[in-house]
């Protein structure tokens, strides 16, 4: 395990010009507010310049690290707001692939940019694999901050049904990424 | 909680399904648990799969300048122009990281193959880039000394770039390096890099020697220790210490960070500061 700490500006500017527009765009994703997003993505760079410590990245890690970081604080967020706007991610678009409101890849660093492109492809096609109502339940509890339980109530779906849909939804994703390695 | 955590609850764990009590309860788990951990953290990166698939957005401009104002960050002056034309360096550094992040997902030998091989052309870029402060791996401040010279520049960010490829490289191994007394506040870690035979130390909150002493590291094998040689922490605490693994050397006890005399001891003497448990990574 590698404790990758970030100290200086130069890689702290660095890395927030790669990632921020990630951070951003998941948070808004979970939020649907373009003020509050922003303010997500502040904290989130804010805390990994200021508490370095927690970022420890271990191989492999610093993108899921920072975007679980994200969509917890998005997550944090909304719940903070209560049940009843969270309704609205129950009838929000899940599929927006508008090409027009994609940034376009940067070109300073062809390599990350298609490196992203490709695993956003590569993600995209595993998704929309799934069965809608696993992708749905997924989406929910990912995007949506619904508990398993919320789920259930929320579609009024037994919570074993929800379960077995989260459950083989991971497995399903697993296996679509996996065989691209 | 008593038993581990199955894959199921590791997937609803990381996509932020389970009841908040649950939640706890593994999180809690996971604090003291290494394998349930990386069980975690695979499931975490398949959660990652939402995150990338989301259209990206562009946040508004402003919102750079109040994030950096926000962390109290402060441009370095006498580095100013660095900003401008540092970018190509410092976009190496995220890109190593980048790849990092999708070990697992994509194969990342080709990449780090294909850096490596690029070595001189990134060789070029990081020399145009003199004043590059690009440190990650806790790999800071020892560039922005104005005095230093162009050469010992260009050394430590080719080194710190050596360092971050074999990081990330699938063969290569780091170990925790433990801190001998337990109110010290310094870290380590030792990484190990087969493939190109070499090994760095890297530490932070570490007392920088006085004048007359040393750090010398060592490597015990067959009950015997070998130096690896002497450095110093930085005014900072910070060190990197990088060093060809001995040849002929096929197992190794333990790694030991003792103070010597200036120059280094020829046998291990003075009194130790780090020590590292390496039987594991026998090979
Ligand atoms: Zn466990």
């Amino acid at each position: 395990m590698a404790a990758v700490v970030i100290r200086d500006p130069l890689a702290f500017a660095a890395i927030y010009d790669r990632y921020v527009a990630l951070v951003y765009s998941a948070s808004l994703r979970v939020l649907a507010d373009v003020h509050e997003a922003e303010d997500v993505t502040q904290d989130v760079f804010v805390r990994l310049w200021r508490r370095p410590e927690t970022f420890i990245a271990e191989r492999g890690r610093f993108l899921s690290w920072l975007m679980s970081v994200a969509r917890n604080r998005s997550v944090d967020e909304l719940r903070s707001r209560g049940r009843r706007h969270r309704r609205e991610a129950l009838n929000g678009d899940t599929s927006d692939d508008d090409p027009a409101t994609l940034v376009p890849a940067d070109t300073d660093d062809p390599v990350l940019a298609a490196q992203l492109h490709e695993a956003q492809k590569l993600v995209r096609a595993a998704l929309v694999g799934l069965p809608a109502d696993q992708r749905r339940a997924l989406e929910l509890a990912y995007f949506g901050g619904f508990t398993q339980q919320e789920i259930s109530a929320a579609l009024h779906e037994p919570l074993g049904t929800v379960k077995t849909r989260i459950r083989l939804g991971m497995q399903k994703l697993r296996r679509a990424l996996e065989n691209r390695v | 909680m008593e038993a581990h955590i199955s894959q199921e609850q590791a997937d609803e764990y990381a996509i932020g399904a389970l009841e908040p009590e649950l939640e706890r309860i593994v999180a809690l788990h996971l604090a003291d648990c290494t394998a349930c951990r990386d069980i975690v953290h695979d499931s975490e990166r398949l959660a990652l799969s939402f995150s990338l698939s989301v259209p990206r957005r562009k946040p508004p401009r402003s919102l750079r300048a109040r994030v950096f104002q926000s962390a109290g960050i402060a441009r370095p002056s006498p580095w100013r122009r660095a900003w401008g034309y540092s970018r190509a360096a410092a976009g190496l550094a995220a890109v190593v990281v980048a790849i990092a992040a999708f070990t697992g997902m994509v194969s990342v030998r080709s990449q780090i193959d294909h850096l490596r091989e690029d070595n001189r052309d990134l060789q070029g870029q990081v020399s145009r880039a003199l004043s590059q402060e690009v440190e990650i791996a806790a790999l800071t401040r020892r560039l922005s000394e104005a005095e230093r010279s162009a050469f010992e520049l260009d050394q430590a960010t080719s080194d710190d770039r050596d360092l971050l490829v074999a990081l990330l490289a699938p063969t290569t191994v780091v170990a925790e390096v433990v801190s001998v007394d337990e109110k010290s506040t310094s870290i380590g870690r030792l990484v190990w890099d087969e493939d190109q035979k070499r090994v760095w130390f890297v530490a932070a909150s570490l007392q920088q020697r006085p004048a007359g002493e040393t750090y010398q590291i060592w490597v015990s094998t067959g009950g015997r220790y070998v130096s690896l040689g002497t450095f110093n922490s930085d005014s900072q605490g910070f060190a990197r210490y990088g060093a060809r693994l001995p040849q002929g050397l096929k197992t190794y006890e333990s790694a030991l960070v003792t103070i010597e005399r200036y120059g280094g001891a020829p046998e291990r003497s003075g009194p130790s500061v780090f020590v590292s448990d390496l039987s594991r990574f026998r090979r």
